[in-house]
């Protein structure tokens, strides 16, 4: 049977919101970056131009989630592409998500005061963590786009790199000694730290929909209520 | 007034003795045999169904189950064989000049195309809906009651045609004119009037053309209601251009397609894959399944 392709104009419209949801990646890559560099810096403007940012991470979220509707009313997709619209919504709830939280890091900021008696240990091992949280982002939007599970499954690996590191930052806290403004800093500098994991996770989640698009079958990569070890 | 289990009964009775005189034993209940696998009876076992027209073939090698009160649909591009092997199933195709079936088709475990087996009785038991409605110029009773008389049933025919009518969930609407001619009905009417004379010969089965494609959305709608209704009693196979009617409606779905020999000279329908709907429309296993659910090749 010779094949004829139909449906062209629909194809190309599933392609479009594809590439825009998967690009709220970069946006939450460029916010996590300013607010990495924020929290350097103890750079309140700087963090206050992340915050009023975020309004264009949840204007994608908007437009993105409105034609995925759009789509979905009027098209009736079914199969890969009704796999793929369902892990499209959940990928958007998770970039809208990541923004939010480079938002608390950011809200953060003036909390720790003008010159915090920052411990240089902890604050290291912050920068780190965003380092790396860029990292599982750009791989998770690739690990998207080449519809690579194995790729997607190496998440869970990258982001424990960063549970860690959240967990050292927990332990020099406990031991940043008896200065009331030190103790002050330490729990708000926890509170970024755990932020930032929390983007680490959203982006395992993008993962398990990446497997979702590929296999049809939604298994969590890492189940936190059942830990395997 | 009868219950709905001794209805139900009383239809059963009735279809073991057509079927008893057609030569084919429907099994009680209770000893019906099952697929392990689906936990399914079966109605249909299709064993490398072939169907030639003039020894051309139009389907090959077909093998599935059909399973008892499913919902199954055949879903497929045109001159994939569907209709035709939808009218393999209630032997439609003996009445076409050269037409030829071969391989196995088993009916409730029996012979669908054994030597002792009456085709006339065989369409009683497997009742059949066309695309197009297609009453007896006759009065909306008459329609109904037309079946049972020719079967020799009189008593209680108003009780059947009321009962046939309600099934069809037509009865409200035409029970203040049923000496009308069936004519003046609208076109979903007239469906459900065809499905009414259809139900009121006690079929095992129904085997329904594409019964909507000739419909408007809310006389479709009401055919799709009554499927999920008449399911309960019957088992129903439906061939369907409609693949969102084959998503909302059926329980099972069954893909066809044409395949082409090297020189492009003959071509026949096959079965491509056959699943549970929800499967079929959410993670086809074929490729080529897929393709043709998703509407990206024609």
């Amino acid at each position: 049977m010779s094949a004829v392709e139909t449906r062209v104009h629909y194809q190309e419209e599933l392609e479009r919101l594809e590439a825009s949801a998967l690009g709220g990646l970069d946006l939450v890559s460029a916010a996590l970056e300013r607010t990495m560099e924020a929290v350097e810096h103890t750079d309140v403007e700087l963090a206050q131009l992340v915050i009023a940012d975020d309004d264009r991470i949840d204007g994608r979220y908007l437009e993105v989630h409105q034609s995925l509707i759009t789509l979905l009313a009027t098209q009736s997709p079914v199969a890969t592409d009704l796999r793929l619209i369902s892990a499209l919504l959940h990928v958007l709830k998770n970039v809208e998500r990541m923004g939010d939280q480079c938002v608390n890091v950011c809200k953060l900021l003036p909390l720790s005061g003008n010159e915090p008696p920052a411990d240089r240990e902890m604050v290291s091992r912050i920068l780190t963590m965003g380092k790396q949280t860029k990292t599982l982002i750009s791989q998770a939007k690739r690990a998207f786009e080449e519809r690579d599970v194995a790729m997607a499954r190496d998440l869970v690996r990258q982001d424990d790199v960063v549970d860690n590191l959240n967990r050292e930052c927990f332990g020099l806290a406990l031991e940043i000694g008896d200065d009331a403004d030190r103790r002050e800093w330490a729990m708000t500098m926890l509170l970024a730290a755990r932020a930032i994991e929390r983007i680490g996770d959203n982006a395992v989640d993008i993962g398990e929909q990446v497997a979702f698009v590929v296999t049809g079958l939604f298994r969590e990569f890492e189940d936190a209520s059942h830990p395997s070890s | 007034m009868a219950t709905e289990e001794s209805r139900a009964s009383s239809g059963r009775d009735a279809r073991e003795a057509a079927a008893a005189r057609a030569g084919i034993a429907v099994r009680p209940d209770e000893f019906q045999h099952r697929d392990g696998a689906a936990g399914k009876e079966k109605v249909f076992e299709l064993k490398g169904v072939d169907v030639r027209y003039g020894g051309v073939a139009a389907v090959k090698g077909i093998s599935m189950d059909i399973h008892r009160k499913d919902v199954t649909a055949l879903i497929g591009p045109s001159g994939c064989g569907k209709s035709t092997l939808l009218r393999c199933l209630n032997r439609m195709n003996d009445l076409i000049p050269n037409a030829e079936v071969r391989g196995g088709l088993l009916y409730h475990g029996e012979d669908l195309y054994g030597p002792a087996v009456d085709p006339v009785q065989v369409r009683k038991l497997i009742g059949m809906v066309f695309q197009k409605p297609n009453p007896f110029p006759k009065s909306i009773y008459d329609n109904v009651a037309f079946g049972p008389r020719i079967l020799g049933r009189k008593d209680d025919l108003d009780q059947t045609v009321e009962e046939a009518l309600r099934e069809a969930a037509l009865w409200d609407e035409v029970k203040d004119r049923l000496d009308d001619n069936a004519f003046g009905l609208s076109g979903g009417q007239q469906q459900r009037l065809c499905i009414a004379r259809c139900i009121a010969v006690q079929p095992d089965t129904i085997l329904m053309d594409e019964p909507c494609s000739a419909l408007d959305p809310i006389s479709t709608g009401k055919i799709e209601d009554l499927m999920i209704e008449l399911k309960r009693e019957f088992s129903i196979v439906i061939v369907t251009h409609n693949m969102q009617q084959a998503a909302r409606v059926s329980d099972r779905t069954a893909f066809l397609m044409v395949e082409l020999d090297a020189d492009e000279d003959n071509r026949w329908g096959r079965l491509v894959e056959y699943d549970e709907t929800e499967r079929i429309f959410t993670n086809p296993s074929d490729k080529r399944t897929e393709d043709y659910v998703s509407g990206k090749v024609g």
